[in-house]
């Protein structure tokens, strides 16, 4: 088992990226290169999504090719969120305070309630008229 | 009883003393007296014999004169012979008949006139001639007839007068021709009654004899008539000596007792006069005088012995008290009055003497009572530490429960009641076991002090230690502390991985252990460090040993080498090879109680010079019953080989159902462990290689990781600065090892001269055992 990706461009602003199998010292190369193409795509103030779903596992590389993710998003202004991470991928996370807990969402709905929440905040939109 | 005194025995001593010296003394005087006394009796009685010899020569003399003169007057007138015979024997008492006997012939007178005494002193006259027998043929008259000069014939018994007579006879003579003779009779009553006024001493008797050895007289009148007895005649006849010795005299008067007889003879016979003295009466005065002198001295030696025993008593009586006092003291009493020393003589010094000692002798009790009082108080809090200090040393036996991988078996025997050798075992964790044992220098007290001191320390610094070598370390330095008195401590330590049977031991200046097998028994050669307690600087090399199935290490300290028979030989290795080579089995206990009983042989009869202790560990290697050994890998440290061997390692676990949560821990400290190892440990090689043992126990899974690269020891990584957001940093190192702290159950790193070796624990409470005990 080991590493694969999918890039989905759900909107310009928006990129979800559904990681598989196991992102540790032999395959977070091969990941650190596939977001050399992804991440300069992604307009100023976008947003790149995790789907940690079908992520098995994951170790230090694999924290540190999250954590330069997390750095260029910042730079530029976007937002890094990660859903529904597993097990052990949780654990980890938990043991070395990876990423803000309110950046981490369970499922697709918390996270899609999240993002309307911050659509709300930049257009102005009374969040009621999306209910 | 009496005798048991001296003054008894001294006085009895000297009383027999005397006794015999004066009755020697005596005994020599009365012999040399007695010859005197007998020359003198001999005198005596001889002058006796003689003067008696010449009264009765005498009166024979004086009958022999009237007798020849009868014969001349009567020759010269035949017929007034009757008057003149009548005349003659009224004069002479003596005479008690004369006769003048005429030849029957012509011209001699016609009769023959005998006028005789008679019993009432009248005289009494008869005519020979007209005898019924002629007497001038009887032989009498003819002996007489040829006696001129007068003769005394053989004695006979009147038949007239009924009584023993002797007669002398002179021949008359006319014209030179016999014409008849004078006969005078004298009776023997008349001898007899000589010899009986005689002045003879108390118990001697006289007797004459004739010429032909008849007794004539005698005292006693039974024997007159008789001869004499023969040894008397013959000493008579053979010497002329004028006395002789019968040893049994003849007459019963003198009751078969010797005596002496004296002889002499009597002038004008052939007769003898004899006088016999007893022999006792003559010694009787001198033996009576000796009799009571020996009894006036007897007397006196008794009073001398009385004496003797009074004045002795009496200068021993002290001794008697001393002696009595002296059982006293020997049955422990010594408060008693002594007698007060008179003189100062033996008995007053020995009193003296006494005593001192008895004085001394209390003083030397109370010591020794204090002495004792004090060794028994000492003897118990000896005691005590001897129980304090078997309390600070582990059983004697050791069986690793858990999995009985290995067997140990200690035994300690102290020289003294506390000794300075130790030893010691625990289980640093879950597979780490310690061992250790040390010989503190010294003996006794101060080195079970040190020995407590030292085997405290250990225990408290082993869990800080990562390896026997740095245990040594610590406790060198601990030891080295405030040690002015320069005690040391040798000391083995080994630390055994229970799971696989890897011991490394490091030696601080102790004996090397005896590794015993199937292929034989063989010393361990491992480098020393000082001993513990010298050198503060001082390092202990290391050395592993991979114990196989049924091996057993024997430690021990030199009380075993050094062990000395009777002739001062020391037991020595070789013996303590050949006697562990002996061993039938190679089970710890046999081992060490083995090796003990020969030293024990060894040694009999020159006691146990020092403290002992053996320790035999034996590894059973039962690995498979408890620890399933998973992965034994050694592999090159390179990615691709890591990745490999973490795809191994998560196969192995999912076959052994362990849980996919532990599956994932385990994989991710090896990966981040083993990622390091290669990335930052290589040193510059190019050939680095990694082992991973894994086992599964029954509550966890234990891995061995073993680099030969670069020193790192993940424990003394810092923490990383964790903000929350890892982006916060741009590059935030130690993550990995972070990780790895967090995950593993437990971690322990040591690093030797084969590089660092890392052990890991991780609990894995999901294996489905029913007997699970946690």
């Amino acid at each position: 088992m080991t590493f694969s990706l999918n890039v989905e461009n759900e909107s310009p602003s928006r990129t979800t990226l559904h990681l598989h199998g196991r992102l540790d010292a032999q395959t977070f190369n091969e990941f650190d290169l596939a977001m050399l193409d992804v991440l300069p795509g992604l307009p100023e103030g976008g947003t790149v999504v995790l789907d940690l779903s079908a992520l098995a596992y994951i170790s230090s590389a694999g924290l540190r090719s999250i954590a330069k993710i997390r750095r260029t998003m910042r730079a530029r202004n976007g937002h890094t969120l990660l859903l529904n991470p597993q097990p052990q991928v949780r654990k980890v996370f938990d043991i070395v305070k990876a990423v803000p807990l309110n950046e981490v969402f369970a499922n697709a709905q918390e996270l899609d309630e999240y993002l309307d929440h911050m659509q709300r905040q930049i257009t102005g939109d009374e969040p009621a008229s999306h209910s | 009883m009496f005798l048991r005194s001296i003054a008894s025995r001294l006085s009895l001593w000297v009383l027999a003393g005397s006794v015999l010296v004066l009755t020697i003394a005596g005994g020599v005087l009365f012999y040399r007296v007695s010859g005197q006394i007998l020359e003198k009796a001999h005198g005596e009685a001889t002058a006796l014999a003689n003067e008696a010899g010449n009264r009765i020569e005498q009166r024979l003399a004086r009958v022999a004169d009237t007798a020849q003169t009868l014969a001349v007057v009567v020759g010269a007138h035949p017929d007034g012979a009757d008057l003149t015979l009548r005349g003659a024997l009224a004069r002479n008492a003596d005479l008690s008949g004369l006769a003048a006997a005429f030849v029957p012939a012509a011209g001699n007178p016609p009769e023959s006139p005998f006028i005789s005494r008679q019993d009432d002193g009248s005289l009494d006259r008869r005519d020979l001639r007209k005898d019924i027998n002629p007497y001038w043929q009887a032989n009498w008259f003819l002996a007489g007839l040829s006696c001129s000069q007068g003769c005394w014939q053989r004695h006979f018994h009147s038949q007239s007068r009924q009584r023993e007579m002797i007669n002398y006879s002179v021949a008359i003579s006319a014209d030179g021709r016999p014409t008849g003779l004078i006969n005078a009779d004298v009776s023997l009553d008349w001898l007899s009654r000589t010899l009986k006024e005689l002045g003879k001493p108390a118990g001697a008797y006289a007797f004459v004899l004739d010429e032909s050895g008849t007794y004539l007289a005698h005292d006693n009148p039974a024997l007159v008539g008789q001869r004499g007895q023969a040894n008397l005649l013959e000493a008579l006849a053979t010497h002329q000596a004028s006395h002789v010795r019968l040893a049994v005299a003849q007459n019963p008067q003198a009751q078969g007792k010797p005596v002496w007889i004296y002889f002499v003879p009597i002038e004008g016979t052939h007769w003898r006069f004899g006088l016999a003295m007893p022999e006792s009466k003559i010694y009787a005065g001198v033996r009576q005088a000796f009799v009571q002198a020996l009894l006036l001295g007897l007397l006196a030696l008794l009073a001398l012995a009385v004496i003797t025993l009074a004045v002795t008593r009496r200068i021993l009586t002290p001794l008697g008290t001393l002696t009595s006092r002296a059982e006293q003291v020997a049955r422990g009493a010594l408060a008693f009055e002594l007698p007060p020393a008179r003189f100062p003589d033996e008995v007053g010094r020995l009193t003296q003497a006494f005593d001192r000692m008895r004085t001394e002798l209390a003083l030397h009790i109370a010591e020794l009572t204090r002495n004792a009082k004090e060794q028994q108080r000492l003897a118990s809090e000896l005691d005590i530490a001897h129980q304090i200090q078997t309390a600070l040393l582990p059983g004697e036996h050791y069986l690793d429960a858990h999995c009985e991988n290995f067997e140990l078996h200690a035994l300690l025997r102290p020289a003294r009641a506390v000794g300075g050798d130790l030893y010691s075992y625990f289980m640093l964790n879950e597979r780490r076991f310690c061992v250790m044992v040390g010989d503190v220098s010294d003996k006794g007290i101060p080195a079970a002090l040190f020995m407590a001191r030292t085997i405290t320390l250990a225990k408290a610094l082993a869990p800080r230690a990562r390896s026997p070598q740095h245990l040594l370390s610590m406790l060198n330095v601990e030891l080295c502390r405030n040690n002015d008195s320069c005690m040391f401590v040798s000391l083995l330590c080994g630390m055994l991985d229970t799971a696989t049977g890897e011991l490394v031991m490091a030696s601080a200046g102790h004996e090397p252990p005896v590794l015993c097998d199937a292929d034989g028994v063989r010393l361990i050669e491992l480098d020393t460090g000082a001993a513990l307690g010298l050198d503060e600087e001082a390092r202990y090399p290391p050395r592993t040993l991979r114990l196989h199935a049924d091996q057993t290490l024997l430690l021990y300290t030199d009380g075993i080498t050094e062990a000395t028979d009777t002739g001062q030989q020391l037991f020595g290795v070789e013996r303590l090879l050949a006697c562990l080579g002996r061993s039938p089995t190679g089970s710890a206990a046999e081992l060490a109680a083995g090796l003990l009983a020969e030293v024990d042989r060894f040694a009999e009869g020159a006691g146990q010079a020092d403290d002992i202790t053996v320790l035999a560990l034996n590894w059973h290697h039962a690995l498979a019953d408890g620890n399933a050994l998973m992965l034994d890998l050694t592999i090159h440290a390179s990615m691709d080989d890591v990745f490999d061997t973490l795809d191994r390692c998560d196969a192995s676990l999912r076959d052994q159902g362990v849980s996919p949560a532990v599956r994932d821990d385990v994989r991710l400290v090896l990966e981040e462990l083993m990622v390091n190892m290669v990335e930052h440990g290589h040193a510059g090689g190019t050939d680095r290689k990694i082992e991973l043992h894994m086992r599964l126990g029954d509550d966890a899974v234990l891995i061995d990781l073993h680099h030969d690269g670069h020193p790192f020891d993940p424990l003394q990584v810092p923490t990383p600065a964790l903000t929350g957001d890892l982006a916060d940093a741009d590059e935030i190192g130690g993550l990995g090892i972070h990780l790895v702290r967090a995950m593993a159950s437990e971690l322990s790193y040591s690093h030797d001269e084969h590089g660092n070796h890392l052990q890991l624990r991780f609990l894995h409470p999901a294996r489905p055992e029913p007997d699970h005990d946690v």
